[in-house]
């Protein structure tokens, strides 16, 4: 999860790497107090939107401006929506007048740490390694003996950066380092890292990844983990929200869930097999409803939360529910799960298509399941991931316009 | 021969009396590895499936002989889980938690590799040698079903989809000589090229399938491997995830690491790469016997 600057800032602060002053605010008048409090030397302040993305200065949600002026751009800005969603607070901080601009960040490569330094800063970095790939340094780190003074010096050095500046800049990136493991992170990005007018230099720009996996380690973020935006940073939708609420209240894995715009409900498991199966669906010309990926879980209720966010979409005309061969997970809790949600939203499976490709532990009990309701077809042992994708898009695609999935009640 | 595990691998469970270590126990027994010790600080003396239970690596290798190690220990123990298992002189590890932390998983991978070492996982459900010998939960309870013995190494970045492919293998009168789940975690244990170098080597694998998604380099370091002529064997692949290219970046739909970040990590970028390299890239699990016959002249 991304954390917010104010978060990310307050991390870097507290290992004593100098962040400059700065404080989150909710409405205009908050602000303009943050700004008579923070204004810089030369009496100007940086106001942001407060989100958790980058690129905010392109999209035109910073402001650097008088101190005097701090609440209209808060107002501005509260008032503007980012990437679809709204902005709900705006951070607050002194302007730094900068002379020079670096860049540097770490990330993970395909099996250590790495560390990125540019002596070109403040803008867009793929462009830079685009342009001149000489001018981007890509160091890996070793994670058991960690970041040492030399390395990030001879990375600054192969940057090109003047050699005065070499030693301070190395011992900033070790405290980097060291403060980005210590907050089990996933990306660190500071872009502006400035020189300011009196020569010091300072964390302007920041984004901190940390790693959702490691936040039984830091309590205090753990609150603010609850998945709050779909693909793109979309809100949640209703469907979505319900079963995010039942992976937090139920029992067992947690079950994927992306609603789409298409007309075929996905049941499928499987990090691999529900990739595969979601391709194969485009490729045959079906069009998903929703993305899932569900866990075994040991009783039908998560199951039958996300089924019945499928149906509760009426744009939704058939389903595939599919799997892998199932090792551990029953099939007989996944069809119990079907059967308790059709009746739930009274699906009349003669009108609505129901492909099952479910082999695996207890699947004779799950057969005698899904018997009950005329039309659903379970495919015999043997059918391929590939053959059940084809079938729920033909299925679909014969229906009829209009065809009432429900019976009267 | 086969890679990373035969019938003479002798295997200790680390975490062996939890119940996921238990349930997989009784079935690779049954399958016929040779699981020779448990490990659970604490439970020394008792037993598990009838295997006994120490309480160090240590005293479980020098009692035993064991010379690999499944870990079912949760995320949080396994930096320690691998640090005693190559302590103990153990070369040959299996770490089946999913969602490491990412700073200890690399931790713990870097100590494997300087030990010269073998680590399959993270997030993998293991293993097999087909008819010799199978550790973590692959195959369930209908492995010789699924996995039958042969001459095709299978490397795949999913436990589901191993299973699909290694039964297409089986149906089509194929087989396997080692099936191995990489993991689907997204810094895990052993690159697929090296898996293929592996391959390569052993004189009973003569061509490989592998399965990959987006996000990630390890297609990338297959195709350069491929063009330096370092694998000659044929190779097959399978590589998912094509429709993620139709949503926004970042969006994460399967395994955690199957997260776009760069066009070059998306699915169609990754098959035409593959496919430039002499890469034979199947659309479906069901043209791969198809696939390989062509490959292997037949």
């Amino acid at each position: 999860m991304r954390l917010l600057e104010d978060a990310a800032k307050a991390v870097l602060r507290d290992a004593g790497i100098d962040v400059p002053r700065g404080r989150a605010a909710v409405d205009a008048a908050g602000a303009a107090a943050a700004a008579r409090e923070l204004a810089g030397t030369d009496g100007r302040v940086a106001v942001k939107a407060l989100v958790a993305a980058g690129r905010r200065g392109k999209a035109g949600a910073v402001a650097v401006c008088p101190a005097a002026e701090a609440g209209d751009a808060a107002a501005r800005l509260l008032s503007m929506r980012f990437e679809d969603a709204p902005i709900g607070q705006v951070y607050v901080e002194e302007a730094v007048a900068i002379e020079r601009e670096f860049y540097l960040s770490f990330a993970f490569g395909t099996l250590a740490p790495r560390l990125m330094v540019s002596r070109f800063g403040g803008v867009d970095i793929e462009t830079v390694g685009h342009d001149d790939p000489t001018a981007l340094v890509m160091r890996d780190i070793d994670p058991v003996d960690g970041l040492r003074p030399w390395h990030a010096a001879a990375a600054w050095d192969a940057a090109g950066v003047p050699s005065p500046m070499v030693p301070r800049l190395a011992e900033l990136t070790v405290r980097l380092y060291a403060a980005w493991c210590a907050a089990d992170g996933l990306m660190l990005e500071v872009n502006p890292l400035a020189v300011s007018a009196d020569g010091a230099l300072k964390v302007v720009g920041t984004m901190l990844e940390i790693d959702d996996n490691a936040l039984h380690r830091h309590p205090a973020w753990e609150a603010m983990a609850t998945e709050t935006a779909g693909p793109g940073g979309r809100p949640l939708t209703e469907g979505e929200r319900a079963v995010a609420h039942a992976n937090r209240t139920l029992p067992g894995g947690a079950t994927r869930y992306i609603e789409l715009d298409g007309d075929i409900g996905l049941l499928v498991s499987g990090g691999g097999a529900s990739l595969y199966q979601h391709d194969l669906i485009l490729e045959y010309g079906g069009r998903p409803a929703n993305h899932t990926d569900f866990s075994p879980v040991p009783t039908p209720d998560k199951h039958v939360a996300v089924l019945d966010a499928i149906f509760a979409r009426p744009q939704v005309r058939g389903l595939l529910v599919g799997s892998n061969y199932l090792q551990l997970a029953r099939c007989d809790l996944i069809i119990e799960a079907l059967a308790i949600a059709l009746r739930k939203r009274a699906v009349d499976t003669s009108r609505f298509p129901i492909v099952i490709r479910l082999f695996g532990p207890m699947e004779d009990e799950a057969r005698a399941i899904a018997a009950q309701f005329p039309g659903i077809r379970y495919l015999p042992g043997g059918t391929s991931l590939a053959q059940a994708c084809r079938e729920i898009v033909e299925a679909v695609r014969a229906l009829p316009a209009d065809t009432p999935r429900s019976r009267p009640r | 021969m086969s890679i990373l595990i035969d019938e003479n691998t002798r295997v200790l469970v680390q975490g062996a009396t939890g119940n996921q270590a238990r349930f997989d126990m009784r079935y690779c027994l049954e399958y016929g590895t040779r699981i020779v010790a448990g490990v659970t600080p604490g439970r020394g003396g008792e037993t598990v499936e009838g295997v006994p239970v120490f309480n160090t690596v240590e005293a479980a290798v020098r009692a035993t002989g064991a010379n690999a190690s499944a870990i079912y220990v949760p995320a949080r123990g396994v930096c320690d889980a691998i640090r005693e298992a190559l302590d103990s002189g153990i070369r040959m590890m299996l770490s089946l938690a999913e969602n490491m932390p990412r700073h200890d998983a690399a931790r713990a991978v870097a100590q494997v590799r300087r030990a010269g070492a073998h680590l399959v996982g993270f997030n993998t459900n293991g293993l097999i040698s087909p008819g010799k010998s199978k550790m973590g939960g692959i195959g369930g309870d209908r492995t010789a079903a699924l996995y039958a013995p042969g001459r095709i190494g299978v490397c795949s970045r999913s436990g589901g989809i191993s299973a699909e492919v290694c039964l297409a293998l089986t149906s089509a009168g194929l087989g396997t000589s080692t099936c191995v789940s990489m993991g689907g975690d997204p810094l895990v244990g052993m690159r697929l090229v090296e898996v293929l170098r592996l391959f390569e080597a052993d004189p009973e694998t003569d061509a490989c399938v592998i399965y990959g998604e987006p996000g990630g380099s390890h297609e990338l370091e297959v195709a350069q491997a491929l063009r330096a002529g370092e694998l000659r064997k044929p190779v097959v692949a399978l590589v998912v995830g094509a429709f993620q290219e139709r949503y926004p970046a970042g969006a994460s739909f399967g395994h955690v690491a199957a997260m776009i970040r760069d066009p070059d990590d998306s699915a169609t970028a990754k098959r035409r790469l593959l496919s430039a390299a002499g890469v034979r890239v199947a659309a479906t699990i069901d043209e791969i016997p198809r696939l390989l016959r062509e490959a292997l002249g037949g």
